[in-house]
C-alpha cells in the first residue's frame, strides 16, 4: 500500500533522513577525537531512543513503500555534503573513498552475496584497476573514460584466468585460489620494477572530455576543492553500479545466482548453468571492482603495493558481512563506518585492523545476517507500491 | 652450480618444507575432525614463536644462562600456551559455528588471524619490526666431501623429521589417534560409539597448535628473527600445502609442504638460470601460480580426497 | 519395446568403485503412465534417478527419451528435454521466497541473457506479472492458502507445504516426465494421501505427463500406479501391476517378506 505523503511514517522517514545526514555531516567535519566520541554517544542515544519509541519499524515501512525515496535521499545527502564541505579536502576525500569502496563492494556482493564465491582478492582486483589506469594514463594518450573502462576490463580479464580453478572447485578449495592469487599479486607488485616496485608509481589526475577532475575551482571568493569533482563522478559511478546490481538481483539471473549459491545440485537439475552464473558474477563483479580501483588511483594520484594487501581484501569482505550479505543497502553504512571512523579517531587508527577483526568475529558469532539483513526479493517494488 | 651452494639450497629447501609441513598437518587434522579450515593457524604459529621469545627474555632475567635449558623452557612454555590458544579458538570460535555454513568458519578464523597478528604487533614492544631471535643451537659447519651444512640447521631438520614422524605415529598407532581418526571418518558414529566428540576436537586443536608452536620456534631459530606478519604467509602456504595434498590426508599435507618449498626453490634458483628476466624474487609468484594451476588440474588435491568437498 | 515408450533404459549400469548400484537394468516408462519404483533400501532406486537426470554418468548402457539418446547428457540438457524431479530430502532454498523457489524450476522457459535481464525491464515486468499468476495458480491447486504466501521465505513453511512447493518447482516447466523420490518421507499418512491427490489433479489439468515414483508407502503405490518395477541390488527382479508384483514370490522374499 502507498502511504500518503503527509502520513506519520513519511514524516518520520524525513526526520530520520535529516538526522542521519546531520550525523554524517558532523562526523565528516569533526576535528577532535572528543567530538567524534560525543557524536558516537549521540548516535547510540538516537538509535536507542528510536528503538524504544518503536520508531524504526514505521521508518522502514515508509522506506519500503516509497522505494525510490531512500535512493534519492542518499544522493541528495551526498550532494549536500559536497556543498557544505566544498572548501575542505579531507572530508571530501573520505566521502569519495566511501563512494568508491561502495562501488567495489557492490561488485564483490554479486560474487559473495548472490552466486556464493568469496573473493579474497578484492583488494588485488582493485589494485589491478589502479595499476592499469597508472600505466595507460601515464604512458598513452587514451581518453580517460577508456582508461577507467580498461582498468575494469583488465580486472575482469585477469579474473578469467582464475575462473577455471574456481569453477572446478568448491568451498575451501575455491577460497584457496583467491587467497593464493591475493598473495601472488602483492608479491608480484613488490618485485616488478616496471610497475614501480615497492614505491609504486604516480598517476595523472582524471580528465573526462576536458573536465579536469584534479583542478580546484576558484571564482572570486569562492573556492571549491577538486575533490568535489571526484565526489560527483564517484557518486554517479556508485549510483550506476547500485542500479545495475539491483536490477541483476531483481531479475531471472538473480534467481539463478541465488539458486546456485544455495544448492548447486538443485540448480543443475533445473537447467541452471553453474559455470555461466559464476563466470558472469565473477567477471561483472570484478569489472566494478576494477573501475572503482582505477578511479581511486587517479583520485589519489598514486598507487603502491601497500594499498592492496590481503588485509585490505579482508576489509572489503568485512564491509559486506557487516552490512548484511546480499543487501546492497547494507554496504552503504558499513563502508562509511569502516572507512571514516578510524580516520577520525586517531587512537583507533593504530588499532583498526584489530577492531575490524573483533567486530567481524562478534558479527559472525552473534548476528551473522549483518546490520541490514537481506530481505525477500521484490522484483518491481516501485510498481507494486504504486498498485497497492 | 658447485656442491656447497647446492647443499645450501637443498638444506634450505628441506628446512622450509619441514616448517610448511608442520603447519599443513595442522590444517589437515582440523579439516579431518570438523571439515573446517582454521585459517588463523599460521598466526597461532607466530604466537608460538613470540611466546618462546618472551620465555627467553624471562629466562635471561631470571639468570638461566644455559642455552639448552633456555631452549627447553621455550619449547615447553610455547607449546603449552599455544596449544591452549588453539583449544580456545576451537572452543569459542569454531565449535559454536559448527552448524553454520563452512565459509563462516573460514571467515571467523581469518579475522582471528588478523586479531592475533595485530595483537602481537601492538602488544610486543616495537612489534611492528622484526624481532631478533636468539641463536641457541651450536654454530659451525660439518662437511662430507664437498657437501657442507650448518650444524644448527641439521639439528633442526632432524628434530623436525622426528616430530612429524612422531605425530604420524600418534595418529596412526595410538588409541588417541584411533579416536581422532574415528571422529574424522564420521563424527556422528564416533559419538554413538562413546567417543567424546568435543573433547577429541579440542584435543586435536591442541595437538595441531602445539605442533605449530614448535614450527614457530624452529622458524625463529633458523632465521634468527621473527616478525608479527610471518604467520599470514606461513598460513597461506600451509593451507595451500594441505589442499595440494588433499585436505584430510596427513601424508598429503607433508608432501604438499615439501612440494611448495621445492617450487619456491625452483623459482629462486632454476628460473633465473633459464631467463635473466626472471629474478629470484619471483619465487613466491611462481610457487603460487603453480599452486593455482595444480588446483585447476586436480581440483581436490594431488593424493586423496574427502568426499564432502567433491566438486 | 512398447509403442508408446517415453523413457527407455537399456543395460543401464552404475558402478561406484567395487559397488554395483545398477546392474544392467532394462526399464521402460510409457507415455502418461504412473510407474512405481520400489525395492529395499540401497537397491538403486535413487541412483536410477540420479543417472537419468545426469547427476551421475552411467558406467554402461544407455537411456533414450522420446526416441533420442540422452545417455550422459548434462543435467541441464536433460531438464531442457522435459525431465524434472524432486529429492528425497527437501532441497529448497530456504532463504528465498516461495515464488523464487517455484520459479527457479522454470529456467528452460526463461531468458538468462544479461541484456534482457538488465536492460529490458518493461518486458521483464510483463514476464514477471505473468509468472506470479502462473505460480499462484499452480500453488492454489495444491492449497489455496499457499498461494497467498508467495512472498514468504520457504523457511517459514511447514514440512508438507515445503513438499508442495518442491513439487510445484518440478511442475512449473510442464515436464514430460516427473520423477518423485519418496514424496511421503517425513509426512503423515493423511498428508501423503492429500499430496498424491493434488498431484493427480494437476496432472489432469496440464498436458498429461508420466510419473515415476519411488515410495515405501505401499498404499500410495497401490492407489496411484499403473505399473511397478521392483529393484533389488540394482537388478530388476519383477515388473507388473501392483497386484502382480505383490503376488510374486521373489518380491516377497526380497522386499515384502522383510516387513
Amino acid at each position: 500500500m502507498r502511504v500518503p505523503l503527509t502520513s506519520r511514517p513519511v514524516l518520520l522517514f524525513v526526520v530520520a533522513a535529516l538526522v542521519t545526514w546531520a550525523l554524517a555531516w558532523a562526523l565528516l567535519g569533526a576535528e577532535t577525537q572528543l567530538e567524534v566520541l560525543a557524536l558516537f554517544c549521540v548516535t547510540v542515544a538516537v538509535a536507542v531512543v528510536a528503538a524504544k519509541m518503536k520508531l524504526d519499524a514505521p521508518v522502514a515501512a515508509a522506506a519500503s513503500s516509497h522505494p525510490r525515496a531512500l535512493g534519492i535521499a542518499c544522493v541528495v545527502g551526498v550532494l549536500a555534503l559536497a556543498v557544505v564541505f566544498h572548501e575542505d579536502h579531507f572530508p571530501l576525500l573520505l566521502l569519495c573513498s566511501v563512494l568508491l569502496y561502495i562501488t567495489a563492494c557492490l561488485g564483490l556482493n554479486i560474487q559473495f552475496g548472490y552466486v556464493g564465491i568469496v573473493n579474497f582478492a578484492g583488494a588485488a582486483f582493485f589494485g589491478i584497476g589502479s595499476y592499469t589506469a597508472a600505466m595507460l594514463a601515464g604512458h598513452t594518450g587514451l581518453p580517460h573514460v577508456l582508461v577507467l573502462l580498461l582498468g575494469g576490463a583488465m580486472a575482469s580479464l585477469i579474473s578469467c584466468v582464475l575462473l577455471l580453478p574456481v569453477l572446478r572447485t568448491r568451498g575451501h578449495y575455491a577460497a584457496l585460489v583467491t587467497i593464493a592469487f591475493a598473495t601472488l599479486f602483492r608479491s608480484f607488485l613488490e618485485v616488478n620494477d616496471a610497475l614501480g616496485g615497492p614505491q609504486g608509481m604516480r598517476i595523472p589526475a582524471l580528465n573526462l572530455f576536458g573536465w579536469d577532475l584534479g583542478a580546484d575551482h576558484e571564482w572570486g571568493e569562492l573556492f571549491i576543492s577538486f575533490y568535489d569533482n571526484y565526489v560527483l563522478f564517484a557518486l554517479a559511478l556508485a549510483v550506476l553500479a547500485f542500479v545495475l546490481v539491483r536490477r541483476l538481483e531483481r531479475s531471472w539471473m538473480g534467481v539463478a545466482m541465488d539458486a546456485v549459491r544455495t544448492d548447486e545440485i538443485s540448480a543443475k537439475v533445473y537447467g541452471i548453468s553453474i559455470a555461466r552464473q559464476k563466470i558472469v558474477a565473477f567477471m561483472f563483479g570484478n569489472l566494478l571492482v576494477g573501475i572503482a580501483g582505477a578511479t581511486y588511483g587517479m583520485m589519489t594520484g598514486y598507487v603502491a603495493p601497500n594499498n592492496f594487501t590481503f588485509a585490505d581484501s579482508l576489509i572489503l569482505v568485512s564491509m559486506l558481512l557487516l552490512g548484511g550479505l546480499g543487501n546492497p543497502w547494507g554496504i552503504v553504512p558499513a563502508a562509511a563506518l569502516i572507512l571514516i571512523l578510524p580516520e577520525k579517531l586517531q587512537f583507533i587508527q593504530e588499532y583498526r585492523f584489530l577492531l575490524y577483526g573483533v567486530v567481524i568475529i562478534l558479527i559472525l558469532l552473534f548476528r551473522s545476517q549483518g546490520l541490514l539483513p537481506r530481505g525477500i526479493r521484490r522484483y518491481f517494488p516501485n510498481r507494486e507500491a504504486a498498485r497497492g | 652450480m658447485s656442491l656447497d651452494i647446492f647443499s645450501q639450497y637443498l638444506i634450505n629447501c628441506l628446512m622450509l618444507g619441514m616448517i610448511y609441513a608442520m603447519v599443513a598437518v595442522g590444517f589437515t587434522l582440523f579439516f579431518g575432525v570438523l571439515d573446517i579450515i582454521q585459517f588463523s593457524h599460521g598466526d597461532v604459529l607466530m604466537v608460538g614463536g613470540f611466546t618462546a621469545l618472551v620465555t627467553y627474555a624471562g629466562a635471561q632475567a631470571l639468570g638461566v644462562a644455559n642455552p639448552w635449558l633456555q631452549l627447553a623452557l621455550m619449547v615447553l612454555i610455547a607449546t603449552a600456551l599455544t596449544a591452549g590458544l588453539g583449544v580456545l579458538v576451537a572452543r569459542y570460535l569454531v565449535l559454536p559455528l559448527k552448524n553454520a555454513p563452512p565459509l563462516n568458519t573460514l571467515l571467523i578464523t581469518l579475522m582471528m588471524g588478523m586479531v592475533l597478528r595485530e595483537g602481537v604487533r601492538l602488544a610486543y614492544p616495537n612489534g611492528s619490526n622484526p624481532q631478533p631471535f636468539p641463536r641457541l643451537l651450536p654454530g659451525g659447519v660439518w662437511s662430507v666431501g664437498g657437501f657442507e651444512a650448518r650444524i644448527d640447521s641439521t639439528i633442526l631438520l632432524l628434530v623436525g623429521l622426528a616430530l612429524i614422524t612422531g605425530l604420524h605415529l600418534l595418529i596412526t598407532r595410538s588409541k588417541l589417534g584411533l579416536a581422532i581418526r574415528a571422529v574424522a571418518q564420521d563424527g556422528e558414529t564416533a559419538r554413538i560409539m562413546g567417543i567424546n566428540f568435543n573433547w577429541i576436537v579440542l584435543l586435536t586443536f591442541g595437538i595441531g597448535s602445539g605442533m605449530a608452536a614448535l614450527g614457530g620456534v624452529m622458524n625463529g631459530l633458523y632465521y634468527t628473527e621473527i616478525n608479527f606478519g610471518v604467520g599470514l604467509l606461513l598460513g597461506v602456504i600451509g593451507f595451500a600445502a594441505a589442499i595440494l595434498g588433499g585436505l584430510g590426508n596427513l601424508y598429503g599435507a607433508i608432501l604438499g609442504g615439501f612440494l611448495f618449498a621445492a617450487l619456491q626453490t625452483v623459482g629462486a634458483v632454476v628460473l633465473p638460470m633459464l631467463s635473466q628476466h626472471i629474478p629470484s624474487s619471483y619465487k613466491d609468484v611462481f610457487a603460487f601460480a603453480v599452486v593455482i594451476a595444480l588446483i585447476a588440474w586436480r581440483p581436490t588435491g594431488l593424493i586423496a580426497e574427502k568426499s564432502t568437498e567433491r566438486a | 519395446m512398447a509403442e508408446d515408450a517415453l523413457l527407455v533404459a537399456s543395460g543401464l549400469t552404475m558402478r561406484f568403485g567395487g559397488l554395483v548400484a545398477l546392474d544392467a537394468l532394462d526399464l521402460e516408462v510409457r507415455s502418461r503412465e504412473v510407474l512405481g519404483l520400489i525395492g529395499p533400501n540401497g537397491s538403486g532406486k535413487t541412483t536410477f534417478f540420479n543417472v537419468v537426470t545426469g547427476l551421475y554418468n552411467a558406467s554402461d548402457g544407455s537411456i533414450a527419451f522420446e526416441g533420442g539418446d540422452i545417455t550422459n547428457l548434462s543435467p541441464q540438457e536433460i531438464y531442457r528435454l522435459g525431465i524434472t524431479r524432486t529429492f528425497q530430502r527437501s532441497r529448497l532454498s530456504l532463504s528465498l521466497s516461495v515464488f523464487d523457489n517455484v520459479w527457479a524450476g522454470n529456467f528452460r522457459n526463461l531468458d538468462q541473457g544479461l541484456i534482457h535481464n538488465l536492460f529490458r525491464r518493461k518486458t521483464l515486468r510483463a514476464e514477471y506479472e505473468r509468472a506470479v499468476e502462473q505460480v499462484r495458480a499452480l500453488l492454489a491447486t495444491f492449497d489455496a492458502h499457499l498461494a497467498d504466501r508467495l512472498f514468504q521465505p520457504a523457511a517459514a513453511l511447514a514440512m508438507i507445504d515445503r513438499r508442495r512447493v518442491e513439487i510445484c518447482r518440478a511442475l512449473i516447466s510442464e515436464p514430460r516426465l516427473l520423477l518423485l523420490d519418496e514424496p511421503s518421507a517425513g509426512m503423515t499418512h493423511d498428508e501423503t494421501a492429500e499430496l498424491m491427490d493434488d498431484i493427480m489433479q494437476v496432472r489432469e489439468k496440464l498436458a498429461p505427463f508420466s510419473i515415476v515414483i519411488i515410495e515405501h508407502e505401499m498404499n500410495v503405490i497401490q492407489r496411484i500406479t499403473q505399473r511397478c518395477v521392483v529393484l533389488n541390488y540394482g537388478e530388476k527382479i519383477a515388473e507388473g501391476t501392483y497386484a502382480e508384483i505383490t503376488a510374486n514370490p521373489d518380491v516377497q522374499v526380497a522386499y515384502l517378506g522383510q516387513e
